[in-house]
Formats: structure tokens, sequence, C-alpha cells
């Protein structure tokens, strides 16, 4: 094995790799005999330290591990015999059920206006990606009609004048979202949920708004027609209230 | 999920996912998508993962796919490399890359084609045996060797380049700006 053959071959090499390959521990014996390929090792290895700090100092986005945690998640697994009763009472659910055709049917797995805000605030928390990006509204709502989210929109005036960024869509416990973006116009972006209101039937169409908040974001969610519509932005509950409603 | 709690899954590998989702998107926004889909995933499945110790590759492969499955772009990553040659890196003076910006750095590797970023990026993180890059590409082991071998080569490339770039940017203690 020549220099510069041992020179390709400790290119690949790097400590923990977990590979016995005789080419590595040749090129590696090489290094203690010959000195000017024992120095090039040395700084290669300098080299390769360098490049992997520069690497794993990638700024990670503020709120990302917030977001990451509140990934919506199954309930914790039954014991096998807890799954075994629960099919079996689900059968026999089922069998009654068609034995007295009754027309109820179970249901659905659902989470909690909360659980729908903190999940879509977090999802916004680190700027998220678009599906279209586009000014002109009426390409957004074409584009979320096709998508199969709700998209015949009733907009507040101050949100009808506000230029969107993009849109895209999301899911919820089953239910399709639709997220558009705005340019608040002080340098902030405001985003819109709708979300249609079979998700949350015991609100009324009229309700609202609410408020809430999570760190600084706050949050305004109305119902109007047969929508849901959420707003967050950062900011307190006053701007959030002049850029959507202008009071 | 061998005990290992949601948040502690989070807690141990979100960053160094999130930095191989970075390196994979070259965009903060997909990488935080990505990142997120992978915990989801987690959530879902994760539980049929008997063996506590193979988190950090299923995670890694998890997050992988996924990036492959949106791009749609396996085809890509099929290709079989000369398993058995290795080229000999450029030579860059470990002083050069070290005044070099983190982000410049991290612009240098995203340069790089896709099929030698991932394993690069596995490389320098430094987390994973050659065995385990393996697993999360899908592709042998001699491959994911030809692949650091080649991609390190090229990013080198670059790095002197944007180093070159970086030193005729400066401006010298005294001299004129241009359109000064």
């Amino acid at each position: 094995m020549d220099s510069q053959e041992a020179r390709a071959i400790l290119g690949v090499y790097r400590e923990g790799c977990g590979i016995t390959d005789q080419r590595f521990e040749q090129a590696l014996k090489q290094t203690e005999v010959d000195l000017e390929l024992n120095r090039w090792w040395t700084e290669e290895q300098t080299l390769d330290r360098i490049i992997s700090a520069k690497i794993q100092s990638t700024h990670i986005p503020a709120g990302l591990k917030e977001r990451l945690a509140a990934v919506p998640r199954p309930e914790p697994a039954r014991s096998f015999k807890w799954q075994r009763a629960a099919l079996l009472a689900a059968a026999l659910f089922i069998a009654l059920a068609v034995f007295f055709r009754a027309a109820r049917t179970a249901p659905a797995a659902r989470g909690s206006l909360a659980d729908y805000s903190d999940e879509m605030v977090s999802f916004v928390k680190v700027d998220p990606s678009l599906e279209l990006k586009s000014s002109e509204l009426p390409r957004l709502t074409n584009f979320l009609q096709k998508a199969g989210a709700p998209s015949s929109l009733q907009l507040p005036k101050p949100l009808q004048n506000m230029p969107p960024v993009g849109c895209r869509t999301l899911r919820f416990r089953g239910h399709d979202v639709a997220l558009i973006c705005f340019h608040s116009g002080d340098g902030r972006l405001l985003h819109m949920f709708v979300l249609n209101r079979s998700a949350f039937p015991e609100m009324r169409p009229g309700d609202g708004p609410r408020y809430s908040s999570q760190g600084e974001w706050t949050t305004a969610t109305w119902v109007q027609g047969n929508e849901i519509y959420m707003v967050t932005m950062q900011g307190d509950r006053t701007q959030l209230q002049n850029h959507v409603f202008d009071t | 999920m061998g005990g290992l709690s949601f948040e502690s899954v989070v807690e141990e590998f979100y960053m160094p996912l999130y930095r191989f989702a970075l390196s994979l998107s070259r965009n903060p926004s997909d990488a935080g998508d990505l990142t997120q889909q992978t915990f989801y995933i987690w959530a879902r499945k994760g539980h049929q993962l008997r063996d506590s110790s193979k988190t950090k590759t299923w995670l890694f492969t998890t997050l992988y796919r996924e990036f492959l499955a949106q791009k749609r772009r396996a085809d890509r990553f099929t290709e079989t490399d000369d398993e058995t040659k290795f080229v000999e890196p450029l030579h860059v003076p470990a002083t050069v890359v070290d005044t070099l910006d983190g982000a410049i750095v991290q612009e240098a590797l995203h340069a790089l084609p896709d099929s030698y970023r991932a394993p690069v990026t596995l490389f320098y993180m430094q987390q994973h045996s050659y065995r385990e890059i393996a697993e999360i590409l899908g592709i042998p082991i001699g491959t994911v060797m030809s692949r650091i071998s080649r991609g390190k080569a090229e990013l080198r490339k670059t790095l002197l380049d944007f180093a070159g770039d970086a030193a005729r940017k400066t401006v010298p203690m005294g001299g004129v700006p241009e359109n000064g």
C-alpha cells in the first residue's frame, strides 16, 4: 500500500465506525512508520473534528422541542387481556346494536378545543412550510377546495384586507384543517386555521371569539356559518383584536 | 417502547434528527416538518420496536424514508457505486476551515449531491456506526464508505471555494469599499 492509497483509505476511516476492514488496519499501521503520512493523518483528524463541530452547531429553531412534544399521541397500549376484553365488549356492543336495530354509532374519538388550539399553535411556532405560496386569496381558497379542506370562508373585514402569504392543509383527529398565513403588516405572521364545525359540534354559530394564550402566542376562536375559525399570532389579546376584528 | 417515554425520546434525539433533516431538505421549515412527522410516526408505531437500543436507528431510518417519500426521489438513491474505490480527500488546512462560520460549512454540506449529502452528514454527526448508516440509508456498507469518500472530497472542494470567496470579500484595513 503506497502513501496515496493509505490516504484514500484513511479518508473514509472514523473512530467508532464499527468496521473491521483490513485496509483500515494496514493504513493505520502505515501511519506509525511513515512520518509524513502520520502528520497528514493528524491534520485530517483535526480537520474532521472542526467540520464535525461546525455541523453539529447548527442552530435549532426556538420552540421546536415544544412543537415536537405536542405531537398527538395515542392512548398508552393496554395489556393483552384488556385488549381482548375491550374487543369482546365491542363485539357484544355491536351485536346488541344490530339486535335492537339501534341507529346509534359510537362517538368518534376526538380531542378538546384546547388540544386543537395547542396542536395548531405548536405547529406554527416554527414557520410552517406552505403547500401553496400566493398573495391572492382566491388562489389559496381554490387550492384548499381541491384539497378537500374548508374553503368557503367568511372572514372579518380586517382579514379580508390582509395580504396572504400562502396556505396548506393539516389534519386534526380525522378532520381537514385549512391553514392560511397572512402578513400582519408589522413584520409578524398571523395564522388562520379553519375547521368544519362537525369537529366540535358543541360550538354554535355566533360563538366567540374566545381568547386563550400559549406563552407569547394569543389565539382567538369563533364560529361563523359551519366553520370554526381560529387565528393566532405572537402578541397580546389587544394586538390580535386590532388585527382581526378592528375593535 | 422499552420503557422510554415519548418526552425522553424527543429530548434525546430531536436535535440530531433536526440537523439530519436540515441537511436532507436544506430548508429549516421542511426540516422542522420532517422531524415532527418522524415523532408523529414514533408516537404511533414506536411501541412496536422491541429493542429500545434501536430507537436511534429507527428514528433516523424513519426520517430518511419520510424524506424520500416526500420528495419522491427514491430512484435517485438506488444507483450502485463502485464500492472498492476511495478517493484521496483534497488537502484543506484545518486553520482555514476553523475560520469559517458554521453556517458556511453547513452551506457547503447542502451543496453536495443528494446521494453524498446524507452519508457525509451522518459521518460528521459521529453518532452512528457505518452499519447503522447503511441501515438508515438502505444501502450496502461498501456503498456507504464509497459515498463518504467521494462526498468528503466534494465537500473539501466547496469549502476551499467558500474560503477563497470569503478571503476575497474581506476589505483590507484602510481599503476603499466598492461603490463607496
